[in-house]
């Protein structure tokens, strides 16, 4: 048989690049690490110009919203200084059908959450024509804006809802496109 | 490469073998459901998703939409077989599924293809799977939406079983390949599927404590003859309106499903022991399963 399957790893790896946004207490969502000092979260989570971030090691940062952007749901702050790894991105389109994945997130309050299933189908689900990963993986509310990662850690999406049971997530090659776009 | 990854890279592998015999199929308004290339020609999905009588639309893994004909149906497990001209598109590889272990990972495909996945939770121990019936595959994983008629998929990507969320409202399910095996192979031994047929209406009825307790019965419920069919083979066997059916064979009948799950096809011409009770003694009336009459 082959080697262990260890997902606690995979879990422990994907926490240190989570955080939590919140403001004045309420928890607004979950956020990534980004490279070069930023998070890359959802634009529903950060509907203000300023928020708090949670770090895993319990450090409270304030940040800036620096791009925001509602048709591809995303957001960009500042997350200078920081001190911990960022998120590595997977190679755009490089996600399989029926491939391992594992979401964390802080969903209904619940720090650090692991959950985990298999991409479901890649693709619109609707007339709009708008691409998502969509995961056969549980989400709830405080997920929205944690990462949707590969069986090695790798970040293919930015979670952002759910349809009933199945996961919606921005494909990284959006998420990739609108940080370069935001940094001019 | 670590554990989990070759694990995820095998099942997205799975997905790809088994997603090359699958095909979209257009046989209910709005939401098209899935069908698996079985044998050469013949595509099997799931009942409830044909509504057509005579020809479907359906589509290939490489996008081609081909007409279908319905060659036959068996909604006593919610199979439906259709028959196409495809070729170029490969038939899908089965695997034996009295080999399925509860526990077991599976994937249930959908047109496209689309994926999800889960265990075997449990194996035949529901209602519709008692005695002679056939036994179901119950899982524990999401079928979405047109994913019913899809193939049930062992990590090696082999079908062990066609999906369906028609059976039951309280479990998705799969039909294990060897049912499906015994229902395409009724069809091509006969040109079609018959429709078992006893000739009887029943309604459900509770069995008396003290009824119970006297023929040392273990079920609450069985089924009482309301109507039975003049020249039918229920009329032949000498069953009379009153009669209650405790068991056919070896399959104990609780309520109408029972009856509907334990006259499959393959017993047209089965001559079968229907035990009942006629003014509360046990009576056992030998009966030979008939072929419904065909419409028109």
């Amino acid at each position: 048989m082959g080697d262990v399957i260890d997902i606690a790893d995979l879990a422990e790896q994907l926490r240190q690049v989570t955080v939590e946004v919140t403001d004045g207490g309420e928890l607004l969502g979950s956020g990534l690490l980004w490279p070069q000092a930023f998070v890359v979260t959802n634009a529903h989570v950060v509907r203000r110009a300023e928020v708090n971030l949670r770090l895993v090691d319990g450090r409270l940062i304030r940040a800036r919203v620096l791009a925001r952007s509602v048709d591809a749901d995303l957001a960009l702050l500042g997350a200078a200084g920081t001190g911990l790894p960022s998120a590595t991105p997977a190679e755009p389109d490089s996600v399989r059908v029926g491939s391992f994945v594992a979401a964390v997130g802080h969903p209904l309050g619940v720090r650090g959450a692991l959950t985990t299933g298999i991409v479901c189908g890649v693709g619109p689900i609707d007339r709009s024509g708008r691409p998502w990963i969509q995961a056969d993986l549980r989400l709830a509310p405080g997920n929205s804006g944690g990462p949707l990662a590969d069986a090695a850690g790798r970040i293919v999406g930015l979670n952002s809802r759910a349809a009933g049971p199945l996961a919606l997530a921005v494909p990284m090659g959006q998420v990739a496109r609108f940080v370069q776009g935001s940094r001019v | 490469m670590n554990g989990l990854q070759s694990l995820s890279n095998d099942l997205a592998a799975a997905v790809e073998r088994a997603g090359r015999a699958v095909f979209s199929v257009a046989g209910r308004p709005r939401l098209a459901s899935t069908g698996v290339h079985w044998r050469p020609g013949l595509v099997v999905t799931a009942d409830h998703t044909v509504h057509a009588e005579e020809e479907v639309t359906i589509t290939g893994p490489d996008g081609r939409a081909l007409t279908a004909r319905v060659a036959g149906r068996d909604p006593t497990i919610d199979l439906a077989v259709l028959k196409v001209d495809a070729p170029g598109v490969p038939v899908a590889d089965t695997a034996d599924s009295e080999a399925v272990r509860v526990g077991h990972i599976v994937l249930a495909l959908g047109a496209g293809p689309r994926a999800s996945w889960g265990v075997v939770s449990s194996i035949g121990e529901g209602r519709r799977a008692r005695g002679g019936a056939t036994e179901l595959l119950h899982l524990d994983l999401t079928l979405y939406p047109g994913f019913s008629g899809g193939p049930l998929v062992d990590v090696q990507g082999r079908v062990v079983g066609i999906n369906t969320s028609g059976a039951s409202r309280h479990w998705h399910l799969a039909i294990p390949a060897s049912a499906v095996n015994r229902v395409v192979d009724e069809l091509l031994r006969r040109g079609r599927i018959p429709r078992a047929y006893l000739g009887v209406s029943t309604q459900p009825v509770r069995l008396p404590e003290p009824l119970r307790q006297r023929l040392n019965l273990d079920q609450h419920t069985a089924v009482i003859v309301v109507e039975v069919q003049s020249g039918s083979p229920a009329a032949a066997a000498g069953m009379s309106i009153g009669d209650v059916i405790v068991a056919l064979g070896a399959s104990r009948i609780t309520d109408p499903t029972d009856l509907k799950a334990t006259l499959r096809p393959d017993r047209v011409g089965e001559s079968i022991t229907a035990s009942v009770l006629r003014g509360g003694e046990p009576k056992e009336l030998q009966v030979t399963v008939g072929e419904r009459p065909r419409r028109g």
